[in-house]
């Protein structure tokens, strides 16, 4: 496994992207010889990744094939889970997460989260932003959270269309705007990384294509990794692309480059639709 | 087909059983009210509202239900206020951090059980035995003056009696509504990077506050409901024995320290069984208490309606 992934890994700058030099860039993300189980069946083997900063990389492969699970990794989600145990390490910013020394809360915080259904909390628009915020700077003055609460909106693409019922429950929202506010929520608490686990999964396609356009934009900013079913949605958005089977990554690399010129078969024959 | 048929008419049959036993059940349940009704409607005055009972020989004469009904409200409350923190505490642990396989936590829930199959005479008995210790004399007037000894009976004494009594149920209603907060909401508190506490308080709770809501209110009913609890611990004066004035500010304190009744116990009192012998007061307190246990269990249905409005 690790000489495909060291094959793969010295990363050519994207195609489409030529303004940033990756070369030059340290990693956002980087996953050594990740394994990981849930009580005794293993779902990772030996995961090695490289995310760069300020790309979109997607995650793609069949279902089941540990793409959520490597996502859970990232910011220590699994911890929740009873069971679940991981060998290899995890780091952001090289910095090893599971490290003695890291919070928890504040990788959480740093490594941004948004689900495959959206699930915005039972309260208002406003609120839905602002309790995170709240938590993490109590002393905050009103004013400041408004204003938070209003560029979190926006960057979401969200603000024209809610901000005559910040007060009207979250749960009122159509899908697609629920989850472009589940975005908003995550971008508050101002993360580097944001990740996405199939977030177009329930979405019609035209919310699909407004979460797309709003990912393009967000790139400038902020590290996106995105796992997805939908190959298109892949290649229209990501620069960077692993591909997933088994548990393993089977293979990593700028998104043109992995769709015309696959390395591994198997990369091939799911490209083809031949499995997935 | 001769089969076939004989499988229809048995099909029928269960059929008309099921819906005879039901019609059955709203008979009984409509039998019980129209009859509280027809009997006690005529009682139902405005002075039946102002005034307190007046023991006496003579119906017309027996007052009305002012102070009962003040001490179901007084007692509901009280009740409630006692067994909120420690329910919703308790229904906390045991929903976000109970680990179920342990002996404690078998423990804990048998404990439960056993409490919620306790008749409340028993839960009014060992009340009046423990609120009777010099020590408790703060709760109660204390007998005759006698300040080493206490009358173990009244509101505080009741309410904390109906505490424990309502407890299990209380616990186990609100403890549903924490576990089915659905497991996205807290993931995406987490995702927030939210501590678990911190995830409790902002996430898990606002979202089961409907829930919990349920909780209380059907917490309200069974205090309002219980008689054996009342008579023992509350004691069975008809009037509030701390002071007449019962609505001043300056009163609640000995009124609660008082003695006095509820609706039940003037129903009980009133009765035939009682020594009141009023029945005409007793059926009018008992469709003014129907009313009241059909109103709250109104609510509990209009928020359940509201909850399932909202998740659609």
């Amino acid at each position: 496994m690790n000489d495909v992934a060291e094959v793969v890994l010295p990363a050519v700058p994207t195609a489409g992207t030529a303004s940033v030099d990756v070369a030059c860039e340290p990693w956002a993300v980087q996953a050594a010889g990740v394994s990981s189980w849930y009580g005794s069946n293993q779902v990772l083997k030996d995961v090695d990744i490289c995310i760069p900063q300020r790309r979109i990389t997607a995650l793609i492969g069949p279902s089941g094939c540990g793409k959520s699970t490597f996502l859970r990794c990232v910011n220590r989600m699994n911890d929740l889970i009873r069971g679940f145990r991981m060998q290899g390490t995890v780091s952001v910013h090289g910095e090893d997460i599971n490290g003695p020394q890291v919070d928890v809360t504040l990788l959480r915080r740093t490594v941004g989260m948004v689900f495959q259904h959206p699930n915005p909390f039972p309260m208002s628009v406003y609120d839905n932003i602002a309790l995170a915020v709240r938590e993490h700077k109590p002393s905050i003055n009103r004013d400041e959270l408004d204003g938070i609460v209003e560029q979190s909106l926006k960057d979401a693409h969200l603000w024209d269309e809610v901000k005559d019922r910040l007060s009207g429950s979250a749960l009122g929202l159509s899908g697609g705007q629920q989850q472009r506010l589940c975005i908003a929520r995550a971008l508050a608490v101002k993360p580097e990384v944001l990740m996405l686990d199939e977030p177009c999964a329930s979405l019609d396609p035209i919310a699909t294509g407004k979460i797309e356009e709003l990912l393009l934009q967000l790139r400038e900013r902020y590290t996106i990794i995105i796992v997805t079913h939908n190959l298109a949605q892949a290649r229209r958005i990501s620069d960077e692309m692993a591909f997933f089977l088994m548990g393993e990554m089977l293979e990593q690399g700028p998104t043109q480059q992995v769709l015309a010129a696959p390395q591994r078969e198997e990369t091939a024959a799911y490209l083809d639709g031949s499995y997935g | 087909m001769a089969r076939l048929s004989f499988a229809h008419v048995r099909s029928r049959f269960w059929m008309a059983a099921c819906w005879v036993s039901a019609a059955v059940v709203l008979a009984v349940c409509a039998g019980i009210v129209l009859a509280m009704a027809a009997r006690g409607i005529g009682a139902l005055e405005p002075s039946f509202f102002t005034t307190d009972p007046q023991p006496s020989f003579e119906e017309s004469l027996a007052g009305g239900i002012r102070a009962p009904l003040a001490g179901s409200v007084i007692l509901a409350v009280s009740g409630i206020l006692a067994v909120f923190l420690p329910s919703l505490g308790a229904a906390i642990y045991l929903a976000e951090y109970m680990d179920e396989q342990k002996l404690g936590t078998r423990a804990i829930r048998l404990g439960l059980e056993v409490l919620a199959g306790v008749p409340s005479v028993v839960f009014g008995f060992w009340g009046l035995a423990v609120f009777s210790q010099p020590i408790f004399a703060f709760l109660s007037d204390s007998a005759g003056g006698d300040a080493t000894s206490a009358f173990g009976r009244s509101f505080l004494v009741g309410a904390l009696v109906m505490a424990v009594h309502i407890l299990p149920f209380v616990v186990k209603v609100m403890e549903e509504a924490i576990r089915a907060v659905p497991r996205a909401l807290r993931e995406a508190g987490y995702a927030l990077g939210l501590t678990k506490w911190r995830m409790i308080k902002r996430v898990v709770l606002p979202s089961a506050a409907p829930g919990i809501v349920t909780a209380i209110v059907l917490g309200l009913g069974l205090i309002v409901g219980d008689t054996a609890i009342v008579w023992l611990t509350v004691g069975g004066t008809m009037t509030m024995s701390g002071a007449d004035a019962w609505w001043l500010p300056h009163n609640w304190l000995p009124v609660l320290k008082g003695t006095g009744s509820t609706l039940t116990t003037f129903i009980f009192y009133s009765s035939p069984a009682g020594e009141g012998n009023a029945p005409g007061k007793a059926y009018g307190a008992a469709f003014v208490l129907l009313a009241l246990v059909v109103a709250l269990n109104a609510f509990v249905a209009w928020i359940g309606r509201q909850r399932s409005i909202k998740a659609q």
